[in-house]
């Protein structure tokens, strides 16, 4: 190839030729680090996400809890309402026990539902930490 | 939507891609990535060196561009071949990072000191085939950044001037006065051979 003559085709196949040639060098273990990182990231992300659900949960129980303390200083004739049908509810359970006490198919899902009730409040409160 | 993520998928295979392996990677599959990694990471570098990167930015802005491939390839919709899209995100990390260094004053500057350099080159006739080539990437390397981009997207990339407009956010007329200037250059250092000045 002349260093002092090209016409513009010439020039132009030399130039693309010559630049395709050339390799870039990149570090040996590039796509591996690049997959660790992505792994990495992924895991910082599903944490986040986990983080933000728990404080969306949390921020749920503040605002319910001041809302109903809010409720009944506003409105202390549905508070007192509530109250009496929660007092009453300890009698009607007593009572549907009672009536269901000889009748063990009945017992036996109320346990279960207990149970599973129980294992889930467990979970939601210790169950990541255990 | 799936349609058209499948008529695209058959258009990359056509470019030589395994559409197996293409809606591997769409559907963000680690392994399949890492042969996109594998495949794409010398155009990555090679578009963070063009642009005047420090070494030890490179490869950091090299992962940050395949990061942020890994995070939008399954909104991927092929609105540009894949080469082209990877080159949009790696250069313009590439450019946000001069620009939080205030470097971007650089993109336009011709590297005088080391075009001063090449006139100790030795005259291309008497090199190797492979010195030659690395010889002309040098020349390419310092010219001025944009236009090194262009040449490069344009001659060895094979992209088109619509292609590399969108890649650089420019007129499809800036793209073609970086062309056109860059090859002017290229063509007077090259046949200048050992005696000309850059300065002039």
């Amino acid at each position: 190839m002349s260093g002092n003559e090209f016409n513009k085709d010439e020039f132009d196949e030399m130039l693309g030729a010559e630049l395709r040639q050339h390799t870039e060098p990149v570090p040996a273990d590039f796509a591996a680090k690049m997959l660790r990182r992505i792994s990495q990231a992924e895991e910082r992300r599903i944490l986040a996400r986990v983080v933000l659900q728990e404080r969306f949960a949390l921020a749920g129980c503040i605002v319910l809890g001041a809302a109903v303390i809010v409720l009944a200083v506003v409105y202390p004739g549905i508070a007192d309402a509530l109250t009496g049908q929660i007092a009453g509810l300890g009698d009607k359970l007593t009572k549907t026990v009672s009536a269901a006490r000889l009748d063990w198919q009945v017992l036996v899902v109320f346990a279960a539902v207990f149970g599973f009730a129980a294992y889930g409040l467990w979970d939601l409160l210790v169950g990541d930490s255990y | 939507m799936k349609v058209k993520r499948n008529v695209f998928v058959a258009v990359e295979a056509e470019k030589g891609h395994k559409t197996d392996w293409l809606r591997k990677l769409f559907a963000g599959d680690h392994e399949a990535f890492g042969e996109f990694v594998d495949k794409y990471k010398e155009t990555v570098f090679m578009c963070c060196r063009t642009l005047g990167l420090r070494e030890d930015d490179v490869e950091d802005v090299a992962s940050e561009t395949f990061l942020a491939a890994y995070r939008s390839i399954r909104r991927y919709r092929g609105q540009a071949e894949l080469g082209t899209w990877l080159w949009k995100i790696a250069y313009h990390r590439a450019v946000s990072h001069l620009r939080k260094y205030g470097r971007t004053g650089q993109l336009f500057d011709e590297d005088i000191e080391q075009l001063a350099d090449m006139r100790r080159r030795p005259s291309l006739d008497v090199l190797e085939d492979r010195e030659q080539a690395e010889s002309v990437w040098r020349l390419v390397m310092r010219l001025p950044k944009m236009w090194a981009v262009a040449i490069l997207l344009f001659y060895r990339e094979e992209k088109s001037v619509s292609e590399i407009a969108k890649i650089m956010k420019k007129r499809e007329n800036t793209v073609k006065t970086f062309l056109f200037r860059g090859r002017k250059k290229l063509k007077e250092l090259l046949a200048a051979g050992q005696d000309f000045d850059v300065r002039k």
